[in-house]
């Protein structure tokens, strides 16, 4: 048993080796990079039609702002509490059938929001699959499909962290005497707080930019006037776009606020330990089971209703669906390819940031961790139209880049990388100090230190939020829309087209094959591996 | 893991090496989906050995990117959903004139002016209704019918959508601001409920959600081909209310190969092409000369109403300008 107090190192100050300075260099890029979607929305919101807010009303928009920041809210509560039960009663309890709800809780994250709408307005209500429930709408309808597609990004980095957790200081309380209630409060609570903390982030911002789940539950949010006013009045849409930028700024620092407070003891070695439901165990099934059947049975069977009555209707035969079946190959490998990629770079790109946020002593991972999470609350074609206009101010070595391959994933990093960048803070701040201090008495150099004993303690932490990069650029469009190569149709993108003239059959079909390769890769990249190293 | 990590990096350098245009061949930005034109542009490549390499996009989002790549765009050719997005472009100049051969190929009014866009089909405004909900009497002649209590809270619309703002700017063309300013604050007062977009409101009215919607013509039939047993029917106005909504075409002016673009836009105008808007997605062909299959009504019994986005002042902002100022936005 180990027991070491958090961020070892911001008792130690400045970090003056040259890891350390190079670490910071890396926070510093980091930084730039991250900026330019900000620095384009300050400048295109004072340029474009006659400077900031010229063409709006404040009036018009306090209304839809304040509707924007309670949605975010409410989802961000009851994300993180599903979220967060989810991973306590799959990880750490006897929960009956927990292989296959380790599987599937996930998946809900790659349904495309406006999809994922669409499905339950289609599934419940007059006219849909369960007729007696009512169709979901308004304020309601939003925060349910909002928090049913969201909890993933808090439920994947707490279940690692749950985890990744010894059973010893919960055996020791126990022998001390404290109930179980009293245990999760005081011992488990505070160590999975900033990964709750940091997940509920996640959900805030990806509701707050969210417009597919919003406007089709007919809910009139920031991102509805953003939309509306794009091609007329852009100027608008991009000071819109610099309030939610703002407001993410303001949240990310009360999450650090917040995070910060305590001083939590971290165990690290042995297997988790594992609670006894007793007689809840029926009831907490049941509850999960209700969870996913919402989030994701319902869903399935409306893509499941639309793909065959689709297909009885058009005639499609057998070869028709053979040859349906054929043409989403390309798009799946395409979307495979992307999401991998974009979620391995984002944990090596966002490592030194999260080093520097975990470790408080640098201005640079102060500032990192503000910059990371506003790109988060930018809708997507903001990020992408950002990213055109500087490239193409770029010399044309840099502006070749431009439409192709690594540009692409660049932006999905930039995008998404809050989730890696959160989730590996978490790990580093969780580990303990005495570790790399024997280390080095013992003469290990940085790297070394950190292949040998970092990586292994953070390696599962890291790796959820690689997996909650992967899943989001699997459903993500604006940006692969305007910015992939030439062809490079994703599973994604073929939804939306289908979506976008009503051919619901390939709707339905396109989106089931997302979910299960979705749910292939997560198994095979981020829950596998993390099993395997929890083992040894 | 390690043998998995470096496959990807490979792939992921053979896809970014596939990037960027083809020498020789075009690059289209499309505004309306694969499945409605894709099929042509293979049957183009076929015919002509040009090759062709498309981005599909929502029309406004590819608008925006064109103007935001400037004279840098890699794209030779827009197609564009509307005219609100096409004009966009036309007005800032970033378009080039068509010649008179290609201009000659529709009618005149299915152009714009100064020949820097032309359309290729067109979709006609209608109110979808539920026929369980809806009795054929009921029925409004006219546009402005709507505004009456009996429609109150019945009528759906799509604010925030391009064809609905499209078809404000065509009734600002026919019966100037003032008029439809007031259409647009007596339609809010009137409890219409706003949706998202075209197939959101078919798909309530289909359900009973809604009883009815000012749409397209085309989703209804969309829907209905994919289950037949929909309650949904779509009926046409006598006035602007069935305004056609044009899909454009034009070029860039910043592209290299005019010539074989103008052989691109003329190709998707000739018979075959045209005839496949007609029976594969429900639309009207506009080329001269051409026919809408039997089941569409005919364009001309429609006293439909074109226009043209240039002749009027302010275009889609001022549009804009005046839903939002109606009020009609808010839930």
């Amino acid at each position: 048993m180990r027991v070491g107090s958090k961020h070892p190192d911001s008792k130690l100050g400045l970090d003056r080796s040259a890891a350390g300075r190079l670490r910071r260099f890396a926070g510093w890029v980091t930084v730039v990079v991250f900026i330019f979607p900000l620095a384009y929305l300050l400048w295109g919101s004072m340029t474009i039609n006659g400077g900031f807010l010229a063409g709006t009303s404040v009036d018009t928009i306090t209304a839809p702002l304040a509707r924007s920041l309670l949605l975010a809210s409410a989802a961000a509560v009851v994300g993180t509490v599903l979220g967060t039960s989810m991973a306590w009663l799959v990880t750490r309890t006897d929960l009956p059938g927990k292989r296959i709800w380790q599987a599937v809780v996930a998946l809900p994250l790659v349904i495309p929001s406006y999809v994922g709408a669409a499905g339950l307005r289609a599934a419940f209500g007059q006219g849909g699959l369960i007729p007696w429930v009512p169709r979901p709408t308004g304020f309601w309808g939003s925060l349910l499909v909002l928090s049913a597609l969201t909890y993933p990004y808090v439920y994947l980095p707490v279940a690692a962290r749950l985890g990744g957790m010894a059973s010893s200081l919960e055996d020791a309380a126990r022998l001390l005497g404290d109930q179980g209630s009293k245990v999760l409060r005081r011992i488990v609570l505070p160590q999975i707080q900033p990964a709750m903390l940091a997940g509920g982030l996640i959900v805030f911002l990806y509701a707050l930019s969210d417009f597919g789940a919003v406007s089709l539950m007919r809910y009139d949010t920031i991102t509805r006037a953003i939309f509306a006013s794009r091609l007329a009045d852009k100027g608008t849409a991009l000071t819109l776009g610099l309030m939610l930028a703002i407001v993410a700024i303001g949240v990310a620092l009360v999450e650090r606020r917040l995070s910060s407070r305590g001083d939590h003891v971290v165990i690290e070695g042995g297997r988790p330990r594992m609670y006894e439901l007793g007689p809840l165990r029926r009831w907490a099934a049941g509850a999960v089971g209700a969870v996913v059947a919402m989030a994701l049975l319902a869903p399935i069977s409306v893509f499941v209703v639309w793909w065959v009555r689709g297909s009885l209707a058009l005639g499609m035969g057998y070869s028709g669906l053979g040859e349906s079946l054929s043409l989403l190959v390309a798009p799946a490998r395409n979307s495979a390819i992307a999401g991998v990629v974009a979620g391995g770079a984002a944990m090596v790109v966002l490592l030194p940031a999260a080093y520097l946020t975990a470790r408080r002593a640098t201005v640079v991972g102060a500032v990192s961790n503000i910059v990371i999470a506003a790109a988060f609350a930018l809708p997507g074609l903001v990020i992408a139209l950002a990213v055109v206009y500087w490239i193409l101010q770029a010399p044309e070595a840099i502006a070749g880049l431009y439409q192709g391959f690594p540009l692409l994933v660049l932006v999905y990093v930039v995008h998404f990388g809050v989730q890696s960048h959160r989730a590996s803070v978490g790990a580093v701040a969780a580990l303990p100090a005495r570790y790399g201090e024997a280390a080095r008495v013992l003469g290990a150099g940085s790297t070394r230190r950190f292949f040998t004993v970092d990586l292994p303690l953070i390696g599962p932490g890291v790796l959820a939020g690689g997996g909650l990069v992967m899943l989001s650029t699997l459903k993500e469009l604006p940006a692969t829309l305007l910015l992939a190569p030439i062809g490079f149709d994703t599973l994604a993108t073929r939804v939306w087209g289908a979506s976008e003239d009503g051919f619901l059959s390939e709707v339905g079909v396109t989106s089931l094959t997302l979910i299960l390769l979705s749910g292939f890769l997560t198994w095979l990249l981020v829950l596998r591996p993390t099993k395997a190293t929890a083992l040894q | 893991m390690k043998k998995l990590t470096i496959a990807l990096v490979l792939t992921a350098i053979t896809v970014s090496a596939c990037g960027g245009a083809t020498d020789g061949g075009l690059v289209v930005y499309s505004g309306r989906t694969e499945n409605l034109v894709g099929p042509l542009f293979e049957d183009f490549t076929e015919q002509t050995g040009i090759a062709v390499e498309v981005r599909y996009g929502q029309s406004a989002d590819l608008a925006l990117l064109i103007q935001q790549e400037g004279d840098r765009s890699p794209a030779d050719v827009f197609i564009s959903q509307s005219p609100g997005a096409i004009g966009l472009l036309a007005g800032e100049n970033l378009l080039a004139k068509l010649s008179d051969e290609t201009g000659a190929l529709v009618p005149v009014e299915y152009r714009n002016t100064s020949r820097e866009w032309i359309g290729l089909s067109g979709r006609v405004r209608v109110v979808v209704y539920n026929s369980d909900l809806v009795d054929g009497s009921e029925l409004p002649a006219s546009v402005f019918d709507l505004v009456e209590p009996r429609y109150r809270g019945r009528v759906a619309l799509a604010p925030a959508n391009g064809s609905f703002q499209d078809f404000v700017t065509g009734m600002r063309e026919v019966h100037g601001d003032e008029l439809t300013l007031s259409w647009l604050t007596a339609m809010d007062d009137n409890e219409s409920p706003t949706y998202a977009n075209n197939t959101a409101i078919v798909q309530a009215v289909a359900r009973g959600e809604v009883e009815m919607g000012l749409v397209n013509h085309y989703y209804n039939l969309r829907a209905l081909a994919e289950d037949p047993s929909l309650p949904s029917v779509n009926h046409f106005f006598e006035d602007v209310g069935s305004l056609v909504i044009i899909t454009a075409i034009g070029i860039l002016d910043s592209s290299s190969d005019v010539e074989k673009a103008e052989e691109l836009v003329r190709f998707l105008l000739s018979p075959r092409s045209q005839q496949f808007f007609s029976e594969e997605t429900f639309e009207y062909p506009l080329a001269t000369g051409s026919q809408a299959t039997a089941e569409l009504t005919d364009l001309v019994d429609l006293q439909v109403m074109t226009y043209d986005f240039e002749d009027l002042s302010g275009g889609l902002t001022r549009t804009k300008e005046l839903i939002d100022a109606s009020g009609l936005e808010a839930p």
